[in-house]
């Protein structure tokens, strides 16, 4: 007997030494699988199949063994997702630092099942678009994980299910992004959609965590129905769904614009429902209910960035159709302006940063809009052009994802720390969270435009792209002002936000009326001064590694257009004429020395500027300026509630929802339970009534029965040899 | 020769007599003896046209007719005692709880 327990401790204790020492069997199984790949291909690039299979392997150990793990699960994602990031980033490695690929494409296939008309192939597909966004999701995701284990540390057991559904989560990205065929890619983009609705409904037990879900899933559905539409229309016209088939000719895309433009058309309405563009944004924001480690997954790589990734993945099919690039540009336009607006007033700060995002969506598809039309403007003019809107677009995406995962993780920390997301309720956390203060503040000096950060780099190159189109067509330099103007509300509302948070005194009075202590005699109030004290205190390492790791790419990775051979000349559409060397003096001089580039950091330096103005909290609690005329004033109260109230979107949809299709329900219902039902009970009906008299006829007289037979027979002898001879018919 | 027509006419007319025994009666025995006269309206017409055609296996037929109405006699007697034993009629009126 005691032998047995002492062999339960045993193995307790290896289970347990074998998930403390995880890290070391990180670093074997990375070692070990390095050695092995790089011994059978030579190439990340062949091997791109496994980026998926670690954290889907990953998915279904969590779930089997979860409950074993210390860290309920946490390790196992730890070492699933680290794996295919660890590969994600070798790939990303090779494609856009070696340029393995010279511009081109890998891909390889197999047959999954054949009819008679079309075999279903899956494979991978990698050139430098998928590469960049591996990049992206590779490290955010890690890092993110990595955050997670500490952030998630209170929820206990309910852990298991968290790391199982984030690791599925990044593992269906993967594999969107480096499916090989439209169709593949959109069973991955359903299970992205799956996958979001459980992390969203994670504290499922909260209504409107619950209803948040709900809604992501339904508005995005939307969009899937539009990109399914898009895609029966693509296979109908050209027979295949496999990115190689369908972009390899030119020409023959170029002889069905008309469908195209349809078939874009409709993909792009997936995208926008996926990335929250502007008729259906307004599920992004009540997203926040999830865990905001999930919000920052989502928000930074992993589902938003989905539909960026698709228009860009179609783009050899948009550069046909010029009005669908209008359409993505003016949509992203509208979408960025609306969302900026909206988060300058909004005092949840996850809510701040969810608008923010859709805000920075729009502008990527801003960006990507314009470059497709610069494409089809050129090909119409018979010039080769480098899509300079292409490239925008997608720096700006791998920009953001290190930005904004920063800044939401930061937020995460923060909320970690005082346990609530108002704003108002916050402030002087400075002191007491250098760490995350400090990166959260570069994270919006980056995404404000201030000169030499990521963000910076990547808004001038949109506003460029855009503002060069305005020369051929009018439409442009209307979204040029507007993209200007939204820079700065950016500015101004990433300011409003950090200094909300972090600055001002570390402990306030607030004043209250009180009842005085004689108040039973005299009915005396008395005006009494509580002090809120913060008790914040800064986050473990474990959440302050990757926000500074976060920090670093926030700052940092914008130099990559610059550094080597250049961002573009990894990630372009058209043609690119790179100049060689280690620094591209000419990008730089170009945009340093261009007026345009002058007048956006002013314009954003002035959104900062009235940020600091309205929002920064001096040692006694009070700002430069009162931000509570704007709310109060006659002239702006309006705009302000307008905003405020989300534009009515919401309010609108659901009036909307109630007007027309729950009149149609009520119709419906009306009809089942008339016509339908009535149909059904009045059969039932009638033969109940009939087999009740009828019955009558079962007397249970022997009698009865044979008189019956007899007048039977003799009936049928009547009928056969009296009536039909007499009227001349026969059997 | 005896016409055909006597015969069946003769068959016909116990048929019925049979028929009106079975439906009228209430005692269960004279409900047999009832379709015993049926059964012998059936044998007369197999015996005649036997007859007339000089044919064996009309009557044959009719001896087999024999055999299995008394089986048959035998049989319903059979109930009709434990019929007797168990509710104490054989009056038909008051059998019939097989109904609606």
């Amino acid at each position: 007997m005691s032998e047995t327990i002492s062999d339960v401790k045993k193995y307790n204790f290896i289970i347990h030494e074998f998930f403390h020492g995880f890290s070391l069997h990180i670093g074997a199984a990375i070692l070990t699988l390095f050695v092995f790949t790089e011994g059978f291909s030579k190439s990340f690039v062949s091997v791109a199949w496994m980026i998926p299979v670690f954290p889907i392997v990953a998915f279904l150990f969590i779930l089997l063994f979860g409950h074993y793990d210390p860290r309920r699960g946490g390790s196992i994602a730890l070492v699933g997702v680290g794996l295919s990031s660890v590969f994600s980033l070798s790939v990303a490695y090779e494609v856009l630092i070696t340029n393995s690929l010279h511009g081109g494409f890998e891909e390889s296939s197999r047959v999954w099942f054949s009819g008679q008309t079309y075999a279903f192939e899956f494979g991978t597909y990698i050139d430098s678009l998928g590469a960049l966004l591996l990049l992206v999701v590779g490290l955010v995701s890690f890092l993110v994980i990595v955050f997670s284990t500490s952030y998630m540390h209170d929820e206990g057991d309910r852990q298991v299910r968290y790391f199982a559904e984030i690791t599925l989560f990044v593992a269906v990205m993967l594999g969107l992004l480096i499916a090989n065929s439209f169709l593949l890619m959109f069973i991955f983009w359903e299970l992205v959609g799956v996958c979001s609705y459980l992390l969203i409904g994670f504290w499922y037990e909260k209504p409107s965590a619950a209803s948040a879900a709900k809604k992501a899933f339904l508005v995005t559905r939307v969009g899937d129905v539009f990109l399914l539409l898009g895609l029966v229309i693509l296979f109908n016209t050209f027979g295949t769904l496999r990115y190689s088939e369908l972009f390899s000719d030119p020409t023959l895309l170029a002889d069905h614009s008309d469908e195209l433009k349809w078939a874009t058309l409709c993909i792009f309405g997936g995208a926008v429902g996926k990335s929250a563009q502007f008729p259906l944004h307004f599920w992004l924001p009540d997203a926040m209910e999830g865990p905001t480690t999930v919000s920052a997954l989502i928000h930074s790589s992993t589902m938003v960035k989905a539909g960026v990734f698709l228009v860009a993945r179609s783009y050899p099919l948009i550069v046909h159709s010029p009005d669908t690039a209008i359409y993505i540009a003016v949509t992203g336009t509208v979408t960025a302006f609306v969302a900026a607006s909206m988060a300058m007033v909004m005092n949840d700060i996850k809510r701040v940063l969810a608008y923010s995002t859709i805000s920075q969506l729009g502008y990527m598809f801003l960006g990507l809009g314009t470059g497709a039309w610069t494409v089809w403007h050129a090909t119409h003019e018979g010039v080769e052009v480098h899509a300079q809107g292409y490239m925008a677009g997608l720096f700006h995406l791998m920009n953001h994802a290190f930005f904004k995962a920063l800044l939401f993780l930061g937020s995460g920390a923060v909320i970690h720390a005082v346990h609530t997301q108002d704003m108002r309720e916050m402030g002087g956390l400075r002191k007491s969270m250098p760490i995350t203060s400090t990166t959260m503040g570069l994270g919006v000096l980056s995404i404000s435009g201030f000169p030499l950060l990521s963000g910076f780099w990547s808004k001038d190159e949109i506003l460029e792209a855009v503002h060069h189109n305005g020369e051929y067509d009018s439409t442009f330099s209307l979204l040029w002002w507007m993209a200007l103007l939204t820079a700065a509300m950016t500015a101004f509302y990433m300011t409003r936000m950090w200094f909300m948070t972090f600055s001002g005194p570390e402990e306030r009075y607030v004043e209250t009326m009180a009842q005085s202590k004689d108040h039973s005699d005299t009915g005396n109030w008395i005006l009494r001064k509580d002090k809120i004290e913060v008790h914040a205190h800064e986050a473990p390492y474990v959440m302050t590694v990757p926000l500074m790791i976060l920090g670093t790419l926030a700052v940092f990775s914008g130099l990559s257009l610059v550094l080597g051979d250049g961002f573009g000349a990894r990630v372009y559409y058209g043609s690119h004429h790179g100049e060689g060397g280690m620094i591209q003096w000419g990008i730089i001089n170009h945009i340093l020395l261009s007026p345009l580039t002058h007048l956006s950091v002013a314009v954003g330096m002035s959104g900062m500027f009235l940020g600091v103005l309205f929002y920064r909290r001096g040692p006694d609690g009070k700002s430069a300026f009162s931000a509570d005329f704007v709310s109060e004033n006659a002239i702006t109260k309006p705009f302000h509630t307008f905003l405020i109230n989300r534009l009515y979107m919401s309010k609108f949809f659901n009036w909307f929802g109630m007007r027309t299709w729950d009149t149609f329900a009520r119709a419906c219902d009306w009809f089942d339970l008339n016509v339908i039902d009535g149909v059904v009970n009045g059969v039932a009906n009638l033969s109940q009534v009939f087999s009740h008299r009828v019955r009558k006829i079962n007397s249970g007289f022997t009698g009865h029965y044979a008189s019956l037979t007899v007048g039977g027979l003799g009936a049928i002898v009547l009928l056969t040899r009296i009536i039909m001879p007499f009227m001349g018919w026969s059997l | 020769m005896i016409d055909p027509i006597n015969y069946l006419i003769f068959s016909s007319v116990l048929l019925m007599i049979g028929a009106y025994g079975v439906i009228k009666n209430k005692n269960a025995i004279v409900v047999l003896m009832s379709v015993e006269i049926m059964l012998t309206a059936a044998n007369i017409n197999f015996i005649g046209f036997s007859s007339y055609y000089h044919d064996l296996s009309g009557q044959v037929v009719a001896l087999f007719v024999t055999a299995i109405a008394a089986a048959e006699v035998a049989i319903g007697l059979a109930i009709l005692l434990s019929l007797f034993e168990q509710r104490d009629t054989i009056e038909l009126d008051l059998l019939n709880r097989l109904r609606w």
